[in-house]
């Protein structure tokens, strides 16, 4: 019997490259300028050649005046090269919200909050002209949808800038270790033209090639590492002689998926979920041959049960692991492995200060009594629990099936995840509804999630701590606010091109199709309908904070921060 | 000591504290005045309409007026300490006149409805979630016909497949109304398996007249009963939860058009009163 395949082409890393524009004549002018013309291709893999990377993971851009190129707070995932003209970058105190394009954040008034009694439309998504207006310091447009600074005479005279000149390298801190953009930078003059690399392409060179990856690790130790040493309190004691040593010896890592949100959300479709593929950062029982500090992401620490493993507890970025036994080793003759595994959930970055460095430099400096607790032998027996165990095992706090939920649909991500008690919700949808008055009509969740025993984790933006929703945003519309930190979406400058909602492994942002305040549904010259992403808010414009959770009447509503599980169980035995 | 038990003990505290001192102030009024009826009356229609005022207070969420948690447990305990009132108010006897009958009985009626809705907004989560397969409400009319659907479609082919009327005949006579909509609502309420296992004993017997191929049908059809019965249950748990609202709150507004029709009465008939 004939049976009929289905063939497809296996497929290959360069199927979508990032700008199909990109010509070998291009590629031979990058090749002859610095950095590339100082790399040996011969280092380069042939799967992915020097010439392939630039032709594929880069693209040329050209900047307008006043073009913003990174901006302060923004998530991006590629760098930049300046290969002509110049841009500024803004030095402190940035640039106010209201020349970059972002919303305002700014609570109504009680009258304001009253009048939504009346001024409520009857029809969903409205958007008022008011709403819709940018920003004055700011214009939406152009050939990449980007954003313009208005005045750029007035801002190079009323704030610190410094030069960015051919040859100048930036944006990839943020794009390798998944943090917040530092600065602003936008062009001057109407030749700036920039080399984007995405961060695949960076990934890349920074492999095959010393060069670059020196010229990172440098600029990496110089600008952030000592500051982000000097927050953790273990290195608090070191004088800068030792800090310096500290930060000559510290390795970086990065693990994991950097685009996991997309491989998730397929996995996810295919039920094929599966925390025991998870790379391994470090492995229980090995010996202790450095600290880890997550710098970014997340990972999963987990002690062997039985035959598999049991998670108890995921840390987050400012989190570190094996401190205690590297402190135990150092003060004892006797050698204690690392007691749990460290796994990597999504994408994780981290830096390791070798065993070495710690027993030779930063233990010395720390008073014996702010020391980690030592083990005592019948806890390595596993006869009895330290205090740190207990506080390290928020399994055992909020029941190990809950960890494992909130573990494997990655919500440790949410700073403010909606969770409800099923054995208290009623199921009257007052949540609902007050979210719809709170916003002109418009519900921003679904009262429908994931659920495990009596917590149902709601359908609704949970303000993620890794809001990869962010990156690649093409006007910096969705950002976060200058308040509590949440995720909103800017209606003024949003293009509606849904990728913030295709990034967004929890399904919490819609692209709704808007209307005039006369109901009839807005459209562009094409006639076709403006599109713009909505989502929860957190009621940032309200006052008395998310209108979901002050409503329900039975208390089976919350929004809860999952990197502080101590909450989450007060709750849960309240 | 929990949370929970903590705040029941502080609202029952105030609320005993709040009925010991009308208490003992309504037998000084009584002994010092003749128009304590006056006043208890009044106090309990002002702790009336402070308690339907809840009702608006859920409509317009967004002004900072605390947590509808916390209002539902004044709600709760205002409510029962209106009973104090009420029967100090009617001297503990039961009234005469047929307006005042009216008055009472709406009152016990809007009392009794919602000391039930909170019992079982208290118990009946729990066991929606115990029971497992949780439909949203409005997902539940959708669910329910991909059931009746999957079920005719199992009926019908059988015919064709089996040469046989068997299934198809049971179909008619007993499954297609069981599908068609919400059934046994009063034994999901409490809780009883009585027709649920009649059903799936008539499909058991129904398998001494079919052959092999049959019986596999009559084993799916027994999945789909068993999960209709879910949904029916799910319908009929989550319909109350959202129904007794819908007798506590339109009771609720009846007595306070009483209760005003009493006040405008009492006054209008109060001439020579002292």
């Amino acid at each position: 019997m004939d049976t009929a395949h289905f063939v497809i082409d296996k497929p290959e890393r360069w199927d979508s490259s990032f700008d199909s524009d990109m010509t070998e004549a291009d590629v031979n002018r990058l090749l002859e300028i610095r950095p590339f013309s100082e790399m040996n291709s011969g280092k380069f893999s042939k799967r992915t050649p020097l010439r392939g990377i630039l032709k594929n993971d880069a693209r040329i851009r050209r900047f307008k005046n006043g073009e913003i190129i990174v901006r302060a707070g923004d998530y991006g995932s590629s760098a930049f090269l300046v290969l002509a003209g110049n841009a500024r970058v803004v030095l402190d105190p940035g640039l106010p919200v209201s020349l970059l394009g972002q919303r305002k954040s700014q609570h109504k008034s009680l009258f304001q909050i009253v009048a939504q009694l009346w001024t409520n439309p009857r029809d969903p998504e409205v958007r008022t002209p008011a709403e819709l207006e940018q920003d004055t310091g700011v214009k939406v447009g152009g050939e990449f949808k980007g954003v313009f600074l208005q005045d750029v005479p007035r801002i190079l005279d009323e704030h610190l800038t410094a030069t960015m000149s051919p040859g100048d390298f930036f944006g990839e801190i943020a794009a390798l270790s998944r943090s917040a953009r530092t600065s602003t930078i936008f062009a001057v003059g109407d030749a700036t033209e920039m080399l984007e690399i995405r961060w695949q392409g960076l990934r890349d060179l920074l492999r095959f090639d010393d060069h670059l990856r020196h010229h990172i690790d440098r600029i990496y130790r110089e600008r952030t590492l000592a500051t982000h040493l000097r927050e953790i309190p273990i290195f608090r004691r070191l004088n800068d002689e030792q800090l310096k040593r500290v930060i000559e010896q510290t390795q970086f890592g990065t693990y994991g998926d950097y685009d996991w949100s997309g491989d998730y959300k397929r996995l996810v479709k295919e039920g094929t979920r599966s925390p025991e593929k998870e790379t391994i950062i470090a492995q229980e029982g090995d010996y202790p041959n450095g600290v880890v500090l997550i710098r970014s992401g997340f990972a999963r620490l987990s002690q062997k049960f039985g035959h598999g493993h049991r998670t108890l507890n995921y840390l987050s970025a400012g989190s570190q692991f094996g401190l205690r036994e590297i402190a135990h080793n150092w003060a004892h003759k006797d050698t204690v492995p690392f007691q749990h595994s460290l796994r990597v959930i999504g994408y994780t970055h981290v830096i390791v200060v070798p065993a070495p460095v710690m027993e030779e430099i930063v233990l010395p400096t720390v008073p014996r009594d702010q020391l980690p607790e030592f083990f005592t032998p019948a806890e390595l027996a596993g006869t009895e629990q330290s205090e740190s165990q207990q506080k390290l095992d928020a399994g055992a706090k909020i029941g190990p099936e809950l960890m494992e939920f909130l573990t494997e649909n990655r919500y440790f991500n949410g700073t403010s995840t909606m969770v409800i008690d099923m054995e208290r919700c009623t199921r009257c949808d007052d949540c609902v509804r007050a979210c719809a008055s709170a916003n002109e009509g418009n519900p921003r969740f679904l009262r429908h999630g994931q659920t495990t025993g009596r917590i149902m984790v709601a359908n609704s933006c949970m303000h993620c701590a890794d809001p990869v929703c962010l990156i690649g945003c093409p006007t910096g519309a969705i950002h976060r606010g200058q308040t509590g930190g949440e995720v909103v979406v800017n209606q003024a400058t949003c293009i509606g091109c849904s990728i913030c909602s295709n990034n967004c492994p929890y399904e919490a942002i819609r692209m709704v199709e808007i209307r005039e305040e006369d109901g009839a549904f807005m459209v562009d010259k094409d006639m076709k309908p403006i599109v713009k992403a909505t989502k929860c808010d957190l009621c940032s414009d309200q006052l008395g904070g998310p209108a979901c959770e002050r409503s329900c009447p039975h208390g089976a509503l919350k929004r809860m921060d999952m990197n502080n599980l101590d909450s989450f169980a007060k709750w849960l035995q309240r | 000591m929990s949370g929970f038990v903590r705040r029941r003990l502080l609202w029952g505290s105030l609320l005993l504290a709040a009925t010991l001192a009308v208490i003992s102030a309504y037998a000084r009024w009584a002994g010092a005045t003749t128009r304590e009826a006056y006043l208890s009356g009044w106090v309990l229609f002002g702790l009336m309409v402070l308690l339907t005022g809840y009702n608006w207070f859920k409509k317009i969420p967004y002004l900072p007026m605390g947590r509808s948690e916390v209002w539902l447990q004044f709600h709760i305990y205002a409510g029962l300490f209106t009973g104090v009132l009420f029967l100090l108010h009617v001297r503990g006897r039961w009234p005469t006149g047929w307006f005042e009958i009216v008055l009472t009985v709406l009152y016990v009626l809007v009392m009794v409805s919602g000391v039930l809705g909170i019992l079982i907004s208290r118990g009946w989560p729990k066991r929606l979630s115990a029971r497992g397969g949780e439909v949203p409400f409005e997902r539940i009319p959708i669910v329910r016909r991909q059931l009746r659907e999957q079920a005719e479609a199992l009926a019908l082919n059988s015919v064709a497949e089996a040469r046989s009327a068997t299934i198809a005949e049971f179909h008619a006579r007993r499954l297609h109304a069981f599908f068609a909509g919400p059934q046994n609502f009063l034994s999901h309420v409490f809780e009883i398996r009585l027709p649920l296992n009649a059903l799936l004993n008539e499909l058991g017997d129904l398998n001494r007249f079919l052959n092999e191929q049959e019986r596999k049908v009559t084993a799916q059809l027994v999945t789909l009963v068993r999960q209709k019965d879910g949904l029916d249950y799910q319908h009929a748990l989550q319909l109350t939860l959202r129904l007794w609202l819908f007798i506590h709150i339109p009771v609720t507004y009846s007595l306070m058009l009483c209760a005003l029709a009493h006040i405008v009465l009492v006054y209008g008939f109060s001439a020579g009163v002292r």
